[in-house]
């Protein structure tokens, strides 16, 4: 176990100091997606103060919500996105079967050695938003609430990475998996919401089978005490739960792929 | 001009042949609509008219909006482009017998067009069904929508290819697409309409080209443009239009004196 995450820091560092060769693409990178997200978010901006709210949510309880959504995204993405957003071509042209005879675990190889820095202007917006937000909703803050902020960002960001390896280990069986994540972005635009805008079968099913609702909504409803459908009190303690036992399904799903993978070369 | 119907049939085709894709766009529009029609049914709650639009105005402002005026990635025409400069496929487009920036747009027009047939109308009716849609305010408002829509896609593959091309300096491609969607979030009015901007910021978008793709269109749909004014901000449309062209024509004739192809 020390040695395998000496290795994933290693990985992790060269693949850092690989992107930082080239300082002025990657300010570049942050600026420009920072401002494709602000884009996206002042439309928002614009709905919220002309109308006064959303589904009673003020525009205080949206930036933390976007905040939140972004950040915790960016947490999982870094370590899975742009890696397995590739598993299609990466099987397609022989290069996973290189990748099965190293003696790492590979899934731990693809996300170490890819570790995405570029989400650091993600990182900047969604602290952002929600050091702006926090002092502006109401939250009783004490050590309970704290602590409860952090696992559950941390059970978004599990979540995230585990549904990416989920459509990523897809290719394996499918050889084909980059319109799964075309369907996963539709999705995941909805779960920037506050899902009791949405009629209830969509409710239903974000919080169940396609389970976005705990990207952010959940559990900032369950910090800003707002109630939850069908989850009631239960919501905060669902939102800590959902991502490390999806991460759990994810990392089963990953070695049953590779299980039925037989390659595509000869 | 055959060599440009061809190109954008062959794109047609290509496109046809990924039906898993098709269902995933179809389904990824209807997630869309249906976002966008439950965000406007929340805040509207029970009013019935917000700085003069009613809220089927701004359902049917949803459903046409994201399918026949915003719905297309024209990020992939950006990518496309930085793609082709990063592993040099340029030099083979360079020695077709058609200008690159002309095969761009025909290549890209193709799927826009099939779009508009495969996902757009089913997509249209069955929301027309579910929420019902205003038809156009009258039949001269639905004429000249009509050619909104010409100058809205012309306009959106246009600005995808000015971006793509700036590619041949900033060596970027995924900046500038970020930076292109940034612009079209907001200022097209693709989510929300002009009419409810904060004032200052309305004036800068009503007289920048990314208002032609969504906003423009949409308002001579409702009426909310008068015929006359209708046809005189279709003239600006297309005066960007041309001006657009003439900016590609200037930055690809630039571009094309900075490839430096190496090996064979």
């Amino acid at each position: 176990m020390p040695d395998t995450l000496a290795l994933a820091w290693y990985l992790m560092r060269l693949r850092m100091r690989t992107r930082l060769q080239y300082r002025a693409a990657l300010v570049l990178a942050w600026v420009s997606q920072g401002f494709g997200y602000a884009g996206a978010f002042a439309s928002l901006w614009i709905i919220l103060t002309r109308f006064g709210g959303m589904g009673g949510w003020r525009w205080q309880d949206m930036a933390f919500l976007l905040g939140f959504h972004t950040l915790g995204y960016a947490l999982g993405a870094c370590f899975t996105f742009v890696q397995l957003r590739r598993m299609e071509e990466i099987v397609r042209d022989g290069e996973f079967d290189s990748l099965l005879t190293r003696p790492v675990n590979t899934w731990a190889f693809l996300s170490f050695s890819g570790f995405n820095i570029e989400y650091g202007s993600h990182v900047i917006l969604g602290v952002g938003l929600m050091a702006w937000a926090l002092p502006k909703v109401a939250v009783d803050w004490s050590i309970f609430t704290i602590l409860q902020l952090a696992a559950s960002l941390f059970s978004a960001a599990l979540l995230t990475g585990a549904l990416i390896t989920l459509i990523g280990a897809s290719a394996l069986v499918l050889r084909r998996a980059r319109y799964i994540f075309g369907i996963y972005f539709d999705f995941w635009e909805l779960s920037r919401y506050p899902i009791t805008i949405f009629a209830a079968p969509l409710q239903f099913l974000l919080l169940s089978g396609l389970p976005f609702a705990y990207m952010a909504y959940v559990p900032v409803a369950a910090l800003l005490r707002k109630p939850v459908p069908y989850l009631g009190d239960a919501a905060a303690s669902v939102a800590v739960t959902v991502g490390p036992v999806a991460a759990l399904i994810a990392a089963a799903f990953w070695r049953f792929a590779i299980r039925r993978y037989q390659g595509v070369g000869g | 001009m055959r060599g440009f119907l061809a190109l954008a049939a062959a794109a047609i085709r290509q496109q046809a042949g990924y039906r898993a894709e098709i269902l995933s766009m179809v389904l990824g529009a209807m997630i869309e609509v249906f976002a966008r029609i439950s965000i406007w049914k929340a805040v509207y709650g029970g009013q019935h008219v917000v700085a003069g639009i009613t809220l089927p105005q701004m359902i049917a402002y949803a459903i046409i909006g994201a399918t026949l005026l915003s719905n297309w990635d024209t990020a992939l025409v950006v990518r496309e482009i930085g793609t082709a400069i990063r592993t040099g496929q340029i030099a083979n487009s360079l020695i077709r017998p058609a200008s690159f920036p002309l095969m761009l747009f025909a290549e890209n027009l193709g799927p826009r067009l099939f779009n508009f047939a495969v996902v757009g109308t089913p997509v249209i009716v069955v929301f027309a069904l579910l929420y019902g849609l205003l038809p156009p305010a009258s039949v001269a408002h639905g004429l000249v929508f009509i050619a909104y829509v010409a100058v809205s896609t012309t306009l959106l593959l246009l600005i995808s290819i000015l971006f793509g091309l700036l590619s041949f300096w900033v060596f970027d491609a995924h900046s500038l697409e970020w930076f292109m969607r940034g612009f079209g979030a907001l200022l097209s009015g693709g989510l929300v309409p002009l009419w409810f901007f904060p004032p200052a910021l309305a004036e800068a978008a009503h007289v920048l080209p990314f208002a032609w793709i969504t906003y423009y269109p949409m308002a001579v749909y409702l009426g909310q443009l008068d015929l006359a004014s209708a046809f005189t901000y279709l003239a600006v449309g297309i005066c960007w239009v041309a001006g657009l062209v003439g900016l590609i024509a200037a930055l690809w004739s630039g571009a094309r004196r900075r490839i430096v192809v190496q090996g064979g």
